[in-house]
Formats: structure tokens, sequence, C-alpha cells
């Protein structure tokens, strides 16, 4: 009892990772009908210009700068990647952008920061708390699980409160008319892209102390965050939440019991078996096509 | 034209077969074989990636299946190699079929991470499943024998360079029959794919289990060919290279597979070298600067807009591969910017350059006096108390009406009272929620939209759907795919019989063709044809079908005055031949000139019924267009 309950809260804050992650793939999937195949990249590079800036600045100055840093490069990807892409209809046009913008990224931050994974120092004593008759936490792992939904509450609150956020809100509705009432939807989807990325970004430097830091450190992250924004439903905000906390926690039960080598499984086959079944998500809704 | 590129296919021939004379240096012919290796991969991704449009970046996981089963089966079982290739082949099509049944209700995006996803299960699974693969240590695999002698590097060329041949011929085969046309036909719009009697979900189907089981055959001549595989190879960087050799070298189009896999085969190679590397990119840089000149002394400085990125792309190569030693650690950046380019500046790929630079071949078969194909068994189509409720919103309310063969039946009402809704609903784009649709006595509602469209119910669309990157010719061609029996096989075999029945096809297209006076534009893609054309081509493809029943979504929407005459003849002749339709529509001079009966729809409710008189003078419809008059 005492060891599944460890793993449970091993398992909540690497899913909140995850969630937060899908949570930055529905913010422009919304507006843009796209996401960024790059993001693992995105969150790659934001932790390794986070550990560059905390040995500068500091652990807690690194962080508005790693997220001005992921706004910048958002925007980057969808002006090169997405918008052209977007002007020519071509369906997969934009997917193999932003897989290039990506894989470029990756090979910079192999030039600049070298290929072998580094470590990030822990801001917060890695020893962990201990809870009970021994239930171990570490003070990261709650870092981890209150950032991650402070981002994404902030991130609704704007969206609710701020009149730039309910022109988000009204791009993702219905581009079309939102144009027409005088917002600037290319703006609005660049924006989205931003935040996404800016998301990850700050997603990558809170899992980088739990994990190693290094080019390719986002990959599968981004590939499971994919199956749980699939999982949840890609207009559900509910839905990434459960999705990470089932994912993460159904990793750490199959590295435990299986094998870390299959730590990876259990997520790809979840996200095969709801496309399969349920292509919106468990908390996706069905949106009737019109002929 | 037709001459020009049969001499140049027949000088590359002569060319591949004298390589090993011309050039006897293991290294090169080591290149060669694995050039000719990723050509079949590319060929078979064509398929998917360019007919069918679907993205997949999961194909390295077939080609190490294809790798693993070949080998496992030559070292294990001691299977003789050619049984050991086609296993191989058979294997990896499984996977890739059982791949698609899982990811058949997604496209685009999904669908490129469900095959990513897909990959990367492989790849974990060939490292962790020791017991079978060795896991991380490889397979060693011998190159097979030949009366007792090891087969040499040069006689390996020649049995790849054999099987690089069969592929070109089956795919080309298969690219140019029905198949094909049905690859581009989902492509470009499903839904109309499934009105015309295709099975969207099985053909794509057949296209990734095409594509994987040519991955999984050359997957197992890469293993034998290098004698030894290892997990690391089959990554998510391997997938994107055949990607990227699919739209560098040009979608839909066997040279351009060649050319794809001989670029990114070179690649590597070229990157090793950085004083070619650097010459290439001076060509590349001094090609773009002269379409540059070249858009700017026609256009002005406007063009300059969409010329000048490729240009500094290319000159941003030069000038990087000046300023770095090794190249092949920025191997990865060089990849994204050749991605980023082929996307935005070559779509149509290398070959897609060529082709516009030397022209391109465009023959539309001589208009043949065969009598239009349309005659079709007449067939009541009855409809009894449909309904149709989208959450709370009942779009259809228990409405009846029945369809004599050979009238013309005219459904009218105000937006959004149902019109559209009952289209769907016969043709089983909707299930209705109650009620029962019958043709000639058999109940149909429930099936799918390609069964019920098989059974003599075709339509046209309110939004043109028609398969825009296709002729005229061949839009018309999918409608009569019904027709054609051939499977694979007989049409990689190039049975005589599927040559003929094509040929009937292309006469029996161009009569409808020119039924609907669009004889003259047989050879033009339907998304250059102006807007009324689109319309009447979309009745030539549904007639295809040889329908009993057309239904007609608002055909004259938007067209001109003669555009209106016009459509009203071709609609008279259709009827002449014992069609029956449904007419949807809003000019009621249509309406009143053409229908026998009239149905009005208001809220989903059948308000009204009978000849364009009674109809007119019903008070209810003059309520339901005008409103009542205020008492």
């Amino acid at each position: 009892m005492q060891i599944v309950l460890q793993l449970c809260i091993s398992g909540v804050s690497l899913g909140m990772i995850y969630a937060v992650i899908a949570f930055g793939y529905q913010l422009t999937y919304v507006t843009s009908k796209t996401l960024n195949f790059g993001q693992g990249e995105a969150l790659a590079l934001g932790a390794l210009v986070g550990l560059s800036l905390s040995s500068w600045i500091g652990y807690w100055a690194m962080l508005p700068m790693v997220l001005l840093f992921g706004l910048a490069q958002g925007a980057l990807v969808e002006r090169l990647g997405v918008r052209p892409a977007l002007k020519t209809r071509s369906e997969f046009g934009w997917i193999m952008a932003t897989i290039a913008i990506g894989i470029i990224g990756k090979n910079m931050a192999e030039t600049i920061w070298g290929k072998d994974d580094l470590k990030f120092p822990s801001p917060l004593p890695e020893t962990p708390i201990i809870f009970g008759d021994g239930l171990r936490v570490m003070p990261m792992e709650i870092l981890v699980l209150v950032g991650a939904l402070a981002m994404m509450l902030l991130i609704e609150l704007l969206s609710r409160r701020t009149l730039v956020g309910k022109a988000v809100v009204a791009t993702a509705d219905d581009r079309e008319a939102a144009s027409l009432m005088g917002i600037n939807t290319g703006s609005m989807i660049t924006l989205s892209y931003g935040l996404s990325s800016a998301v990850a970004a700050l997603a990558g430097v809170l899992v980088a102390p739990l994990t190693l830091t290094g080019a390719s450190m986002g990959v599968s992250l981004a590939l499971k965050a994919f199956a749980v924004a699939i999982i949840g439903g890609l207009n559900s905000g509910m839905g990434v939440i459960v999705g990470g906390l089932l994912l993460g926690i159904a990793e750490q039960f199959t590295a435990f019991y299986l094998s870390t080598g299959y730590k990876d499984v259990p997520g790809l086959l979840m996200l095969l078996a709801v496309l399969a079944i349920r292509p919106t998500g468990l908390f996706g809704k069905t949106v009737i096509k019109k002929v | 034209m037709f001459q020009r590129t049969h001499i140049l296919w027949a000088l590359l021939a002569v060319g591949a077969l004298a390589l090993p004379f011309a050039v006897p240096i293991p290294y090169y012919l080591h290149l060669a074989i694995i050039v000719g290796i990723y050509a079949i991969v590319l060929l078979g991704m064509d398929l998917l990636v360019g007919y069918t449009g679907q993205v997949s970046l999961g194909h390295a996981a077939f080609f190490g299946i294809g790798a693993y089963a070949g080998g496992l089966l030559m070292t294990k079982l001691g299977v003789p190699f050619g049984v050991a290739l086609l296993a191989a082949a058979v294997v990896a099509a499984v996977f890739g079929a059982l791949l698609a049944a899982a990811a058949l209700r997604v496209s685009g995006p999904y669908l490129a991470m469900v095959t990513l996803a897909f990959g990367t299960i492989v790849q974990i699974l060939i490292n962790e499943m020791d017991w079978l693969t060795m896991g991380p240590i490889g397979l060693a695999v011998d190159k097979p024998r030949l009366f007792g002698e090891k087969l040499g590097t040069t006689q390996y060329y020649y049995v790849v360079l054999g099987f690089v041949a069969l592929v070109l011929v089956c795919t080309n085969r298969w690219a140019t029959s029905h198949f094909g046309r049905a690859f581009e036909a989902l492509r470009d719009s499903p839904i109309a794919t499934e009105c015309m009697g295709i099975s969207v979900a099985r053909y794509k189907a057949i296209a990734f289990a095409l594509s994987a089981a040519l991955a999984g055959l050359a997957g197992s001549l890469y293993a034998v060919s290098e004698e030894y595989i290892s997990p690391n190879t089959y990554t998510f960087e391997l997938s994107l290279l055949f990607l990227l050799g699919v739209i560098f070298g040009g979608r839909k189009s066997r040279a351009g597979s060649l050319l794809g896999a001989t670029v990114i085969v070179m690649l590597p190679t070229l990157l090793d070298s950085t004083v070619l590397f650097r010459w290439l990119a001076a060509c590349a840089t001094a090609g773009a600067l002269y379409f540059c000149v070249r858009s700017v002394r026609s256009d002005g400085l406007v063009a300059l807009r969409s010329v000048l990125p490729p240009l500094l792309i290319t000159a941003g190569l030069l000038v990087f591969s000046f300023q770095v030693q090794n190249l092949n650690e920025h191997r990865l950046s060089i990849f994204g910017l050749l991605i980023l380019l082929a996307v935005f500046y070559l779509p149509d790929g290398l070959m897609g350059m060529f082709r516009t630079v030397g022209g391109r071949p465009m023959a539309a078969p001589a208009l043949a006096s065969t009598a239009a194909p349309v005659g079709a068994t007449p067939k009541v189509l009855s409809i009894l108390d449909i309904t149709m409720r989208f959450g709370g919103l009942t779009a259809l309310n228990a409405v009846s009406l029945e369809v004599q063969p050979g009238s013309i039946h005219g459904l009218i009402g105000p937006n959004g009272s149902g019109k559209s809704t009952m289209m769907n609903v016969l043709t089983g784009v909707y299930t209705p929620n109650a009620g029962s649709v019958t043709l000639a006595g058999r109940q149909i509602q429930g099936g799918r939209p390609h069964g019920i469209a098989s059974q003599g119910i075709a339509r046209t669309f309110q939004n043109v759907q028609l398969f825009w990157e296709m002729t005229a010719l061949q839009n018309v061609k999918v409608g009569l795919h019904h027709d054609f029996g051939t499977n694979l096989l007989a049409l990689a075999l190039g049975a005589r019989a599927s040559r003929v029945r094509e040929s009937q096809a292309d006469a029996q297209a161009m009569a409808l063709l020119a039924l609907v006076g669009l004889a003259d534009e047989a050879g033009t893609d339907a998304r250059d044809l102006p807007y009324g054309k689109q319309r009447l081509l979309e009745i030539a493809r549904a007639l295809a079908l040889k329908p009993s029943i057309l239904l007609l979504d608002e055909p004259a929407a938007g067209l001109t005055g003669p555009d209106v005459a016009a459509l009203v003849q071709v609609l008279r002749k259709v009827k002449d031949f014992g069609v029956a339709m449904v007419l949807i529509e809003h000019h009621m001079d249509m309406v009143m000139a053409l229908c026998d009966v009239v149905t009005v729809l208001d809220f989903g409710q059948k308000i009204s019924e009978g000849n364009a008189q009674q109809v007119r003078d019903d008070p209810r419809v003059v309520s339901a267009y005008l409103g009542t008059a205020a008492a």
C-alpha cells in the first residue's frame, strides 16, 4: 500500500508536467487548428536557457526571463513555419515546418550546450519531506505541481478577464467572425503560439531538476503530452489534467512493476486506443461536420 | 513529350545496369544499393503521402520491422532469401493495416502523431525484447548464397536493382489505376469519395499496407546489404529523412522518388566533403538568384517578398558552409532548412520544378462516339417518418416522401428547414434517429455512404466537393470506380484486360463530360475550372455512378443566368435517361419548370406537397416564405 501511494505521488508531479505541455498544445489548437510539433524542443531550449541564466541571476529572477524567451520562440515558430503554411492551404506544410524548426533548434542547442546531459541545480532542498509513516515527497515535486497549476490558472484567468484574452477566445471560437469584429486574428494566433512555447519553456525549467537537462530531453515529454492532449480532448481544460495524472501514474507503475524500458509504452498505447475508440478524447465535445 | 520521357527512362536503365562496370568501386556501389533500397521505401511512401495526403512520421518502424522479420527468418529459421523478403513485406503490411485500422478515423496532425507514437513504440520494443531481437547488441545477417558462393557487392547490386525495377513498375501501374485515383480522391474530399461508392477506410488501409509492405521489403534488403541490424537505425530521424525524400523529390512521381532517394542518401556523404557542399550551395544560390532576378524583372519589386526567402536560405547555407569545419555536426539544421525550403518553395519537389521548366505533358483522350452511359434501372425511393435530431434541435421531424422512378422531385423550403439534412440522411452521411429509407424495397438507412452510393444513389454537394488536383476527366473516372474489378496483383502483372478497361473508362467519362458540355475541359484540373463548370462537373461525376436516383443540393447556387439555363438543359437530358432526381433549389423558376412533384419543408416538417402549381398556391407555403399578413 505504501509503495502504491509513493508511486502515485511521483506520478502526480510527472503527470502535471504532461498536463501543462498538453495545455500548451490546446492553446494553439483552438486558435489555429495547428500545433507545434517542435514543442519538445521548445521545452528543452527553455530549460537550457534557464540553466544558463540561473547561474547568472539566480533561479527566481530567471523565471520571467525564460517566460519572455518562450514567448519570443513561439512567436518565431508561428511566423516562420505556421503562417506561410496556412496561407498555402497545404495539409501537412505546417507539420513539416514546425518539425523542421524544432530540429534546427535542437541542433543549435547541441552546438551551444553540447550533446551531454547537464545537471540542473535544484532551487529547493534535495532532501525529501517525510509524511506519515515514511511517505517521501521531494520539495521539487511540490513546486512542479504548484507551478504547473499556477500557470494553467493564470492563463485561464487572463483569457477570461482581459480584453486580449477575450480576443483570443473569440478567435478560437470562430476565426472569421472574430476577424469581422476587428480582431487581428493573425496576432492572436501568434500570441497563442508564444504562450504555448512559454508554457513549455517553464515546464522545462520546472522538470529539469527532477530529470537531466539536454537538447533531447523534450522529445518523449512532448510526445506523451500530445497523448495526454488527445486522451483528455483537445478542447477540454479539465481533460488534460485528468489525462496527465492518469498517464503519469500509469507510467510510474509500469516502470516499477515491469521495466523502466517500457515506461513510455502505456502512454502511447493509451493514445492509440483513444484515437481508435473516441478520437475527440474522454472529455472532448463531438463536432458535427456540415456538408 | 511521351517519347522523350521514355528515352530518359531507357537511358537511366542502361546507366544503372552499366554502373558496376563504369565505377567498380565497392564504396560507390554500396551507396548505389542504399539509394535503390531507399527508393523502394519512397515509392511506397509516395502512395501514402503523395496520393492519399496522409503524413507518416513512422515509416522507419516499418523499415525496421521488415529488417528484423527478414533477418530473423533467415538467421534463426534458415528461410531462403527470397521467401524471407516476401515474408518481411507481408509482416510489415499487416502492421501497416493494423495501424491504419487504429487510426482510421483520424487524419492530418492526429495521424502524424499516431504514426510517431507507433514508431516510438516499435523502437522501444526492438530494444527491450532482447530474447527475440538481441536488443541493443543487434543481429548479424549473412548475404545469401548462390551455388554455394556468397553474393558480392556487385551481385547484390543487381539483386536490388531488380527489385527497384519491379517496384517501380508496380507502383506506377497502381498509381495510374483506379486505386491511385481513389487515393487521390480521398485526399481532396473524403466525403465526396464515400459518396462515389468508394470506402475511404478501405483505401486508406490499402495505401498504408502497401507503403508498409514496400518499406518492409526495403528493410530486409537493407539488413542483408549491411549484414547487421541494430535498433538505433530505425529512429524518428530516419522517418523524417524518408518524408524529406518524398517531398523534396516530388510527390506523385516515380522519378521524384528516385531523385529523392538519391538526395537523402548523398546528403550525409556530401556533408562529409565540405568542398563539394560549398559548390552545391553556390549552385543553389545561383539558381535562387536567377529566379529572383527573373521574377523581379517580370513582376517588379513586389515579387521580392516571395522570392527573397529562398535566396536568403541558400545564401545562408553558402556562408554557413564556409564558417564551419565539421558540417556533419550541423546535419540536423541542414535537414531542417531543406525541409522548410521544400515545403514552402518546392511544394511539388524537384520534379515539379523540372516540370514547370520543361512544360507539362497533357493528354486528353479524343471524344469517342460512345453513348453516354447513364441509363440505370429505375428504382423507387421511399422515405418514411424520418426524424433527425442534433442534440436538442430536431432538424427533421417525421418527414415522409416518395420519389417515383424517372421523376424530378423538388425539395424546397426556407433556410434551415432541413433540406440538406435530408440529403445527408439519404446518402448515409447522417444516421437518422428514427424512420426508414427504402430503395426499391431494400432498407438503406444507417448504412455507410459508400454502400448506399453503390446501390444507386448519387449526389452533388451544396459546397462544391471536387477532387481539386485531378483533371475533370479523372474526377469523372473516380465515379466510374465501381466498374473496375481488377485487383492489385492483376494490375501489377499488367493484365491486358485492365488496360482495355481503362480506355473504355476514358471513353465513358468523355461521353459524360460531353453530356454536361465539358468535353473541352477534360484535361483541366478541377480547381482551375470556373465555378459554374465545377457544378456541372459534379453532376457528370455523380452520373458516372449510373445512379437510379440523383440528389442535387442547390446545383444553381451562385450561377449566372446563362449558366442556370445551361443547367436546366443538362437536367432535362439526364431526366430523359430515366434517372430520378431530388432537387433542392432556391431558384423557384427552375423548380417550377423542372419538377414533377414538389415537397416543402419548414422547421423540419413537411408542410406541403403536390405539383408546382398546387404548392405555389398553398397558403402554408406562402406564409413559410413570406410570413402571415397581420390580422
